[in-house]
């Protein structure tokens, strides 16, 4: 499967691999779920930094193995070399969330430390990782995708779609806040974690739409 | 003036559009309970089906009375701290109370006192002494204290040729003009001023206690309200105060009974220590939380008396000490102050007698007849009780008259169920009165349980009224309100037609003009008023309406910077102004902590904690420094931006605000510890300083009005003259609005230009060509909307919310010690108002882009329209969502409030547009 996937080039990405990678981290969402409840009985609303650590420990690795994969130019740049621009890519992307969210008006106090490291960590996963495993500190691509939102292919399509619905599902997330419902997930970061999940799942929809357009559009140009 | 005249008619056509529409709609919105001009009579009780005699109304029970208020007297001054889980160093200071409870438990009692809100003095006052509701208007006329026209208790105390005396604050002679025998009236707004109404008071107080000359005697101490306002509750000020009155009640009281003896000039008499309303912890009052709502009554009268049948009494005791604390409403108050002293009840009350504090005195002209309580106590007892019924049916018929006169007067009173149930309860409550009589007249000994039954039909009564008129009293004018609101629209349809236009005309004459419609930066302003706007339907999204600025900022710059990074250029001025934005938003936090300490609806909960635990000193030493810092850095800003670009008189007048910065770091410094300067020096800092910098802002103000009509300057370029004037009025302004705002307002200003400096390098950055020179051929309404979100957090950063114990009103007597109406207003104003509109409006003319003289015209006033709109916009929506949320339970304490400040803030806004727009054009 490696060596298959090395072989392609990675801007002519198959719209089913395309369907596998954003299955298999829609999983990987789910699976942090399901553990946090079921293995750890521990829940977003009662314990969120817990729960948002272990969802990200889920879900970090299977991005970051699964994207690594799909490093552009695979002839220079090893399968290991884009895990580390992974690993690499990870505290600035949760730093830049967490910068993000606390000019938003995050709560910014200590006890609150805590949930925001763990929320950006799972933020810096979502949004940031992929394209660091991609692209590493390519500038013209990163302004490509994030600065101009002009993305060529399904890859970039993948790269930027989740990130960006991740991001304005985190933003909307945060609507329900300061609202006097006093129910326990209005507190930072839950409901906030909440959209940015729901976002990062409609990306994906959303880019798998688009690249099945994609090819659609290819083949009938094709023919 | 024919050219601002084509561009300026817009302004003024929407300016009137404004004012109409916000006075149509305020007549309907603020409507007050109509104050019925009857009052009650002698004569009238004729009508009653009660029992009549030959008193008045009820037998006077009390000779004389002598009323103690103390202003914000919070409940837990009074009561002892065996109620409260944790004692407070402010808790048992007023010990000679406690010990008169103890030794008398049946002729002395403390009430807590349940309050309405709002909660300032005059509106207690008036609630009081009318014993009925007091609507959300009067709040406005709490600094010009009118006078009641309402039947009011001293009213019938005047008509029944009761002599009274005041003394002490001076709100009650401005209530009741020319009403009092005798009056020793004290200045009350001065805040500073702890001594002047109390010494005054005492030193008439204890005298008066001897002389014959007046049957009530009413002394108001005001020091415990503004030793709260300035140190707060937890200081010794306040506790030196709390000391003091212990030690003046405590002569009261050895008075009174010194001279309680039979024949004696105190024989009936009752002595009642009562607070207005309470205080919070920060010493503020207004709102209607359970600190601010509770105060305390305390009575005693000076005999023995029997002891109530528990049924009434609806105390809570303390059974290590043995001291019973009841509640009462002071809507009660009025009518149970006019029953004991045999007057008519106000016309207008809708109180019940309280049976408990009546108790307290009603016992007093018994006693000759039998000197020995225990025996015979039931007969006692049911004599009480039978007296206590007739007042009560007095007091029902009363309120009944008062409920059917209204709405027969009123056009929206009460809702005929309403009415039909109240009529219902009262006709049941006279049936048995009626049955009551025929039985009084076979046989003299009615039994107790009779009695009581009748008491609890009359409570249910009155209560239910009580009920009623709490949840009922706003009469909107539905009509009134909806035309309001369609003015208003029409308003912004006029506004959206006036810009439409500007941009067609700013189109034309662009030669080079592309019309692509609908830009980015549109639709992103669009959707973010939108947003704004929308918020304001919910009460949370109102009380933390900083933060939603500071989102939709915040989230408006990340777009910014967004673009600023697809366009690689401007970054650095993105990240400042991103900074600046987060520096904003701790900033509004704190200013929420502070608010949420005084706000009835939110949780004193931080959710920032400061982990600095540098010592006090330190910390102030620090503070100080460093604003004094920003202030010299901004003077340094303004020396450059003279010696570059002004020349003659306005080179003159700026050199003016350089001196009033000076002046204000010296002020600061005068007033910190740093220097240890004479006293009498320090006192002339203090006055003299402040207003120095006052007269030189308007002289500058002056000097830049009437110079340019005199004298063309030739200006080397269009934009060049207008940055000038535009630096020359902010740098006027920014000095007197520093001051008034405090330490911070060094760096607000500094903050406030910084950002504006970013707003204006990145406005239209989505149409720069990349690498290319900034060609911008589309109005952008964007960073106009940011500069408005921008003024609006800065309103909230500064310590400003809306509501009126948000407003400043230490800022006020700056440079002044006296209170006067006008100045004192017009201070407060600009403090209220300074950076958020005033600094915001005059900034504007940082957006124009074009170097044109005739485009550039069109561009400021396109500039100022869209400013206006989404100001207009943004109060629209809070007069909508005011009317939607008319029913909701924070219409007076949170909607109200927010629509005042927002409409207060549309007209000042729309007059300073029109003022800006002459200054510049």
């Amino acid at each position: 499967m490696k060596e298959e996937l090395e072989k392609i080039t990675p801007s002519k990405i198959s719209s089913f691999q395309v369907f596998l990678i954003h299955v298999c981290c829609g999983l990987a969402l789910a699976v942090g779920f399901w553990v946090a409840h079921n293995v750890y009985s521990i829940n977003l609303i009662f314990d969120p930094t817990g729960t948002l650590r272990l969802i990200w420990a889920i879900e970090f690795p299977v991005v970051i193995l699964l994207f690594s994969c799909f490093r552009q130019k695979p002839e220079k740049c090893s399968y290991l070399k884009a895990i580390a621009r992974g690993l690499l890519g990870l505290p600035v992307g949760a730093l830049i969330n967490a910068l993000g969210a606390l000019a938003l008006g995050a709560p910014a106090g200590l006890q609150y430390f805590e949930r925001t490291v763990s929320w950006s960590l799972l933020m810096s996963s979502l949004t940031f990782v992929p394209t660091a495993c991609v692209y590493g500190s390519c500038w013209t691509d990163w302004h490509r995708i994030f600065a101009c939102t002009k993305p060529k292919g399904s890859l970039d399509f993948m790269l930027c779609l989740p990130a960006h619905g991740a991001v304005i599902g985190a933003w909307f997330g945060a609507w329900p806040m300061p609202l006097d419902w006093e129910r326990p997930w209005q507190d930072w970061p839950i409901c906030v974690s909440y959209g940015a999940m729901a976002g990062y799942v409609a990306g994906m929809v959303g880019s798998l739409g688009l690249a099945l357009m994609h090819t659609g559009g290819k083949q009938l140009k094709a023919e | 003036m024919w050219g601002w005249w084509r561009l300026g008619k817009w302004t003024v056509l929407v300016m009137f559009l404004h004012i109409i529409a916000v006075l149509i709609f305020t007549k309907g919105f603020l409507l007050t309970r109509t104050e019925l001009p009857h009052s009650s009579h002698c004569s009238d009780l004729s009508q009653s089906p009660c029992h009549s005699s030959s008193y008045c109304w009820t037998k006077p029970v009390v000779d004389r009375l002598i009323i103690i208020v103390l202003d914000a007297l919070r409940f837990d001054f009074v009561a002892p701290s065996s109620f409260f889980e944790q004692k407070q160093p402010w808790m048992d200071r007023l010990k000679v109370l406690h010990r008169m409870t103890l030794v008398n438990p049946s002729s002395a009692k403390i009430f807590k006192a349940i309050a309405d809100p709002p909660t300032t003095s005059l509106q207690r006052l008036k609630g009081l002494t009318t014993g009925a509701l007091p609507t959300f208007i009067d709040v406005g006329n709490s600094f010009g204290a009118p006078a009641i026209v309402e039947d009011n208790f001293i009213k019938q105390l005047i008509q029944n040729g009761k002599r009274v005396v005041v003394m002490g604050d001076d709100t009650w002679t401005q209530l009741f003009p020319n009403n009092f025998n005798k009056s020793y009236p004290y200045p009350s707004f001065n805040v500073k001023d702890l001594n002047t109404v109390d010494n005054g008071c005492i030193e008439h107080l204890l005298p008066s206690l001897h002389q014959q000359d007046w049957d009530v005697l009413i002394a108001h101490f005001l020091g415990m309200d503004h030793a709260g306002h300035i140190y707060g509750v937890d200081s010794t000020p306040m506790i030196e105060k709390l000391e003091q009155y212990n030690a003046v009640l405590e002569k009261v009281i050895e008075e009174i009974q010194n001279q309680s003896g039979p024949g004696k000039l105190h024989e009936n008499s009752l002595l009642l220590v009562m607070g207005d309303h309470g205080q919070t912890l920060n010493g503020d009052h207004g709102g209607g939380s359970p600190e601010e709502v509770e105060t305390s009554i305390f009575a005693m009268s000076f005999k023995n008396l029997p002891t109530l049948p528990s049924e009434f009494v609806s105390s809570s005791c303390e059974p290590s000490k043995n001291i019973c604390i009841s509640s009462i409403h002071q809507l009660d108050f009025a009518v149970t102050v006019s029953s004991l002293l045999g007057v008519p009840f106000p016309f207008g009350s809708i109180g019940r007698v309280n049976p408990e504090l009546y108790a307290l005195a009603v016992g007093t002209w018994k006693l000759d007849d039998n000197k020995t309580w225990n025996n015979q106590d039931e007969l006692k007892l049911e004599e009480w009780l039978q007296n206590y019924v007739n007042v009560i049916c007095i007091n029902s018929w009363q309120v009944k008259r008062y409920v059917d006169v209204y709405s027969a007067s009123s056009v929206i009173g009460f809702s005929s169920e309403d009415l039909f149930h109240i009529s219902d309860l009262y006709a049941k409550a006279k049936e048995n009165q009626l049955n009551l009589s025929f039985d009084k007249n076979e046989s003299s000994n009615t039994s107790l349980p009779v009695l009581k039954r009748q008491i609890v039909a009359y409570f249910e009564f009155l209560s239910y009224v009580a009920e009623l008129a709490r949840s009922k009293w706003t009469e909107f004018d539905l009509k009134l309100m909806v035309t309001g609101i369609g003015i208003m629209l029409f308003s912004i349809y006029c506004h959206i037609l006036a810009i439409r236009k500007l941009n067609k005309s700013y189109v034309v004459s662009l030669p080079l003009s592309r019309d692509s419609g609908i830009s980015f930066g549109l639709m992103l302003a669009s959707f973010t008023v939108l947003m704004r706007a929308s918020s304001l339907l919910s009460n949370s999204y109102i009380l933390k309406e900083g933060k939603v600025a500071n989102f939709l900022l915040a989230t408006t710059c990340i777009v910014t910077l967004r673009f600023s990074f697809m366009m690689n250029k401007l970054l650095l001025e993105a990240i400042i102004f991103l900074l600046l934005i987060f520096i904003c938003r701790i900033a509004i936090e704190i200013g929420l902590y502070k608010q949420a300490a005084t706000s009835q609806f939110m949780s004193a909960s931080s959710s920032w904690v400061l982990g600095i635990s540098l010592s006090e000193s330190m910390w102030i030493y620090i503070v100080e420094i460093v604003s004094i810092l920003a202030l010299i850095i901004l003077g340094y800003f303004l020396y450059n931006a003279i010696s570059s670009y002004c020349r003659g008189i306005a080179k003159c007048a700026m050199m003016g605000t350089i001196l009033s910065y000076l002046l204000i770091a010296l002020y600061w410094i005068s007033e910190s510890n740093i220097l240890d300067l004479p006293h009498f020096l320090k006192g002339m800092g203090k006055t003299y300083i402040p207003r120095t910098i006052y007269s030189i802002g308007l002289g500058q103000i002056l000097l830049m009005t009437f110079v340019p009509l005199f004298s063309k300057e030739e200006a080397s370029s269009y934009k060049g003259s207008l940055y000038v004037k535009m630096i020359s009025i902010l740098s006027t302004c920014s000095s007197t609005i520093i001051i008034l705002q405090g330490k911070q307002g060094a760096f607000v200003a500094l903050g406030f230009l910084l950002a504006g400096y970013c707003m204006m390098k990145l406005q239209g950055i989505e149409q720069h060509s990349v690498g290319g020179a900034a060609k911008i051929t589309i109005l952008d309404p964007l960073p106009i909307l940011q500069w408005s979100l921008l003024a609006v957090c800065l309103f909230f950063a500064t310590g400003h919310w809306c509501a009126f114990d948000g407003l400043r009103y230490g800022a006020a007597f700056i440079g002044f010690d006296e209170f006067v109406l006008v100045p004192q207003a017009i201070l407060l104003t600009i403090d209220t108002f300074g950076f958020s509109h005033i600094f915001s409006v005059f900034g504007l003319p940082l957006f124009v882009q074009m170097e044109h003289n005739s485009l550039l015209s069109i561009n400021l006033f396109w500039i100022f329209m869209v400013y206006g709109l989404i100001t207009a916009t943004t109060a629209t929506a809070t007069i909508v969502c005011v009317a939607i949320q008319r029913r909701h339970l924070m219409v007076w304490g949170l909607f109200a409030p927010k629509f005042v400040f927002d409409v207060v803030g549309l007209i000042l806004t729309d007059l300073l547009i029109f003022v800006a727009s002459i200054y510049y054009f």
